[in-house]
């Protein structure tokens, strides 16, 4: 979205936030009650398989057993628990929370970009992106729990944005001990939380949109090279900020553990997060490392085989943090997109991770959407098609394809690197937050 | 073939006398129950097969039975015994169950969806099907159960061969809310595993290839480390550009 769009803000009334958002219930609703009807009357239900898994999940949990004997559970018992109501009110009271996140995202995405003064015509269309992107509007309706998940990672940053470390830190170690992958954004969250920006008591500036160019001469940029100084952050690495912030995250963390721990003991341990740290999936997915697994199944890999299989993605991860942590937004979307990218399995509902967050680098994007922007989204899909359609030649007219379908992954993964470099390199840096003015040392 | 059959049969009813016996004092071959031996008019025939495409596919078994007017046994029971390399989904048959496809269906052993065939066991599915004139018509009645492949062990050809036997087949008497399980009388009709005839119901399902495992495995670390290279460079070059960008404006 450039900035030479900026100059009008006139939009039609009825692309106002709220207009959007109603609409978008009301979708929500329809696409819910429609699932109901598919799910009786057609062979092909609408609703996920992971939707059966969770209502079994709190039905047991209701009965007084342990969510974990329903097999292929693999969550926190918190999220059996958040769905109790369907044995009790009604099965799609699970579908009705989950959409409800959804929109909450909407809505948090719309606060963020206002808070940094994004125009409002800029905003409605970056809301747009995720109220109206047809994955996400089936991803909650069809009753996947991923929407809850994007709202307490956008709701950790709206608390950031606000000065509001404890209740981030909060959210940040319940959202890890829901689902393992916000582990990735401890690094950047903790070299954000730089004393110069983050002061008790006082809510940190941020860097608008209108002042991004203008204000550098302000800004934390100014005399401080991008990269992250080696030097400096060890100085100034235990903050009582970043120590705060770790403390309470990392204790409402081993906390829900400990409480889940005392009821499911091992299995809870062991389905709930060992199960997603240690995860190798033989069985065909985007990845490229599927059929590589496959193909050794029938014996371990060694520690060393494990080790360098990591190493990519170890390197890319903290090759993003140390460029990009200040621009916090955009450094935790790139870190997404590269942890799905370079993951040993994935799966379509890993997308909803980044998609919720690619609304909120958009206002800093110079890529125009003509033609730039719809290659990008074209080569994207096309590389998922392409291996959809080897998929389906595998699973559904039984054909060996194993090396076409690994094939298409390293394309998958080819067209993932090719938007995240186009991103990266038409990306407006702007850090999220300015350093107070009465203390801008020389790093 | 007819002779065989009829004979199978006739040996089959001792065979459940047999098993009768276990519960009750009196000698099987001067008691035989003669509301059991006519509960069979015809011959028992049994046709086996695997429709669909891909990964999921259905058992068809097809059995031709004419039961006595009178006949107290009106349940079916099929147990089959399933091969390594495939796996019935409980669930799945549940939601069947739900919408009265079967009386009742279970599913024993291995139940991990999951797992390839090398490192899972065999399960073990057993049918309830009411023999009401719904699912029985000119003495036949026709079993579809949903299966699914599991992956294979790695193969040369590329493709795994997965045979199915025959399945256990008991005729049963209907079960009373106040009967307890002995009461029930069950009546052998067929045992898998007794058959000697070929097996002539498979699955080739896609297998790997082990020859590709060292190019495969080359190539994988290959894409994934210039991935990884390629971002890294993109990132670097840029932050570098906009720290230039920064320190001229200042």
């Amino acid at each position: 979205m450039s900035r030479g769009s900026e100059k009008t803000d006139e939009s039609p009334k009825w692309m106002n936030f709220r207009s959007l958002l109603v609409f978008s219930m009301f979708l929500r609703v329809f696409l819910i009650i429609y699932g109901e009807w598919q799910d009786a009357h057609m062979e092909v239900r609408y609703t996920d398989v992971d939707y059966m898994v969770f209502s079994d999940a709190a039905s047991l949990m209701a009965s007084g057993e342990s969510p974990y004997k329903r097999t292929t559970y693999r969550y926190s018992p918190l999220l059996a628990f958040i769905l109790i109501p369907n044995s009790i009110i009604h099965r799609s009271w699970g579908k009705f929370l989950f959409s409800a996140s959804d929109l909450l995202v909407g809505w948090f995405i719309h606060k963020i970009l206002k808070q940094r003064n994004v125009p409002e015509k800029i905003c409605t269309y970056s809301v747009m992106v995720w109220l109206f992107n047809p994955f996400t509007f089936t991803i909650g309706t069809r009753g996947n729990c991923e929407p809850l998940v994007c709202a307490m990672v956008l709701w950790i940053i709206i608390s950031l944005m606000k000065g509001n470390l404890s209740q981030a830190a909060f959210w940040y170690g319940l959202v890890v001990h829901f689902r393992v992958y916000p582990i990735i954004y401890a690094l950047p969250i903790i070299l954000v939380l730089d004393s110069q920006i983050f002061r008790s008591g006082q809510k940190p500036p941020l860097e608008d949109w209108n002042t991004g160019k203008a204000k550098t001469t302000t800004s934390n940029t100014e005399k401080k090279p991008l990269h992250f100084n080696l030097l400096t952050a060890l100085k100034s690495l235990f903050s009582r900020e970043r120590i705060m912030f770790a403390l309470i995250s990392g204790g409402v963390f081993l906390a829900c553990n400990a409480i889940s721990f005392y009821f499911y003991g091992h299995e809870f341990l062991h389905e709930a997060l060992l199960y997603h740290l240690t995860r190798t999936d033989p069985r065909h997915n985007f990845s490229i490392y599927f059929y590589h697994i496959y193909l050794h199944y029938e014996r371990q890999f060694s520690a060393v085989e494990k080790l360098i299989s990591f190493l990519p993605q170890f390197t890319v991860q903290f090759a993003l943090v140390f460029c990009f942590y200040q621009d916090l937004v955009f450094c935790i979307f790139l870190q997404t997109v590269a942890f799905v990218a370079f993951n040993k399995v994935i799966t379509a509902q890993y997308f909803v991770w980044f998609y919720c967050l690619l609304p909120l680098i958009l206002p800093w994007s110079r890529m125009k959407l003509k033609w730039e922007g719809l290659l990008c989204i074209i080569i994207w899909i096309g590389a998922q098609t392409h291996w959809l359609l080897w998929g389906y030649m595998l699973e559904f007219k039984g054909v060996n394809v194993f090396l076409k379908l690994w094939m298409a992954s390293l394309l998958f993964l080819a067209a993932n690197t090719f938007v995240l470099v186009k991103i990266i390199q038409r990306h407006q840096f702007s850090p999220l937050f300015r350093r107070f003015r009465s203390l801008s040392p020389k790093m | 073939m007819a002779t065989q059959r009829q004979s199978s049969v006739i040996s089959l009813i001792f065979i459940y006398c047999a098993i009768s016996s276990t519960s009750s004092s009196q000698q099987c071959s001067d008691k035989i129950d003669q509301n059991i031996v006519p509960a069979i008019s015809s011959l028992l025939q049994h046709r086996r097969n695997i429709t669909g495409e891909g990964s999921h596919r259905n058992l068809i078994t097809s059995i031709k039975l004419l039961l006595q007017s009178e006949s107290q046994f009106n349940e079916l029971v099929i147990v089959e015994r399933l091969p390594l390399g495939v796996f019935a989904d409980p669930f799945e048959l549940q939601s069947l169950q739900q919408r009265k496809v079967f009386s009742d269906v279970s599913v024993f052993g291995d139940t991990n969806l999951e797992l390839p065939s090398f490192r899972s066991n065999r399960s073990v599915v057993e049918i309830h099907v009411d023999m009401s004139s719904r699912d029985y018509e000119h003495g036949e009645i026709s079993l579809k159960l949903p299966l699914h492949a599991r992956y294979q062990p790695l193969h040369d050809s590329g493709y795994s061969r997965v045979e199915f036997g025959e399945p256990d087949l008991f005729l049963c008497s209907s079960h009373l809310p106040n009967q307890g399980r002995e009461q029930r009388r069950c009546l052998v009709l067929s045992i898998g595993g007794l058959k000697t005839e070929a097996i002539s119901v498979f699955w080739d399902i896609p297998a790997g290839i082990r020859d590709h495992t060292e190019y495969v495995s080359a190539f994988t670390f290959a894409a994934a480390v210039l991935s990884a290279f390629s971002i890294l460079v993109v990132s670097v070059l840029s932050s570098k550009v906009e720290s230039c960008k920064n320190s001229k404006q200042s």
